[in-house]
């Protein structure tokens, strides 16, 4: 793989994760528990889309591509799936808000760890995008921690995060996975590291978080790394080239109004 | 849940101003809540949130506005009503 073909998987993986994640924090409006968390929630997905809008005209500069509004949707929206870089966690269709919380708060621990790889990037464009994007994460990190420290000392809700705890955790590992290629992106200075270093600070994290809530002694570590499927979720994604059984619908709503007239002009 | 009383400024302009309520579980949410809900179009660059019953609220009567004691007003009136009466009196 070239260099240039390196460091656009390494982009693009980026941009799809946020893009997934945005649309599905945004799907919470109208529906969250309570109104302020509609608007927070919906909010901080905003944010997230913005991210993706500015990585996918990274990408679109590298294959030469002036990214105009209809170029980044094309990216965005009109790739067959296996196109897609996104990992197996954002596409992920939540079962309650207790799954949603804990996403919340994992994936964006894990996207502000994402976003330091690449502050000293030898890109100047990708370097300001992280430095905006890193002002954002600390409003996204606080709110998702605010909720926990409320919740996780409530026992019924604490039950429920960690039943959500336990079904986010498998994916984790698919999380942290690096495309193709990736060690040339990072040879190049496009990131300081591979993706796949964060694996291990996220899961400390992640037990941090949780374990002083009542994790009874478990280690999210040892449960996710050491387990017999572990393996198997990450590698399951093959370089994060293959797609959930919840990829196709969640496009499909994304598409939806898209696709009632794919030639119209907005 | 707590509803708050959200107050916003912008900084170097005009002094903090109430926006608006909401409802929060705990003081730092009602702060994330708060930027969320009323600063995501940086509407202020500063926020304050006060619990509702922390406020000090009196009667509704204890008030009981005065509008028939004209010397507390410093609009001036009275003095330009002597003035202008002396005037007329002096033509």
């Amino acid at each position: 793989m070239s260099e240039r073909g390196a460091i656009r998987e390494f982009l693009l993986a980026f941009a799809d994760d946020e893009h997934l994640m945005g649309q599905q924090h945004t799907e919470w409006i109208g529906v969250a528990p309570f109104l302020e968390e509609d608007l927070a929630f919906s909010s901080i997905g905003q944010d997230e889309l913005g991210h993706a809008a500015m990585l996918y005209e990274l990408v679109l500069e590298l294959d030469g591509i002036e990214p105009t509004d209809t170029a980044v949707d094309t990216l965005a929206f009109g790739r067959p799936s296996h196109d897609y870089r996104c990992c197996h966690l954002v596409e992920y269709e939540t079962k309650d808000w207790a799954e949603a919380l804990v996403r919340h708060w994992v994936y964006d621990a894990f996207e502000a760890m994402r976003w330091h790889l690449v502050t000293g990037t030898s890109m100047p464009k990708l370097a300001a995008i992280a430095r905006k994007a890193l002002r954002e994460e600390v409003f996204h990190t606080r709110h998702a921690d605010a909720l926990l420290d409320r919740l996780l000392a409530a026992p019924e809700a604490r039950s429920r995060l960690l039943a959500a705890l336990d079904a986010v955790v498998p994916m984790v590992p698919g999380l942290c996975e690096g495309t193709a290629g990736e060690a040339v992106a990072v040879a190049e200075g496009a990131a300081a590291g591979p993706t796949a270093g964060l694996l291990e600070p996220l899961l400390v994290a992640i037990d941090r978080r949780f374990s002083a809530a009542g994790l009874d002694g478990r280690s999210v570590g040892s449960a996710c790394v050491g387990g017999p499927s572990a393996g198997g979720a990450a590698n399951g994604q093959r370089g994060r080239t293959s797609r959930s059984p919840d990829f196709e619908p969640l496009m499909a709503r994304m598409r939806e109004v898209l696709d009632y007239d794919s030639e119209a002009v907005w | 849940m707590h509803v708050y009383e959200v107050f916003i400024k912008k900084d170097g302009r005009d002094e903090f101003r109430h926006v608006g309520a909401l409802e929060a579980a705990t003081d730092e949410l009602a702060v994330v809540l708060a930027r969320e809900g009323y600063l995501r179009r940086a509407e202020g660059d500063r926020v304050w949130v006060v619990r509702r019953d922390h406020v000090v609220v009196a009667d509704d009567d204890f008030v009981d506005p005065n509008a028939d004691k004209p010397h507390r007003h410093h609009d001036g009136a009275a003095v330009a009503d002597r003035r202008r009466a002396s005037r007329q009196s002096q033509q």
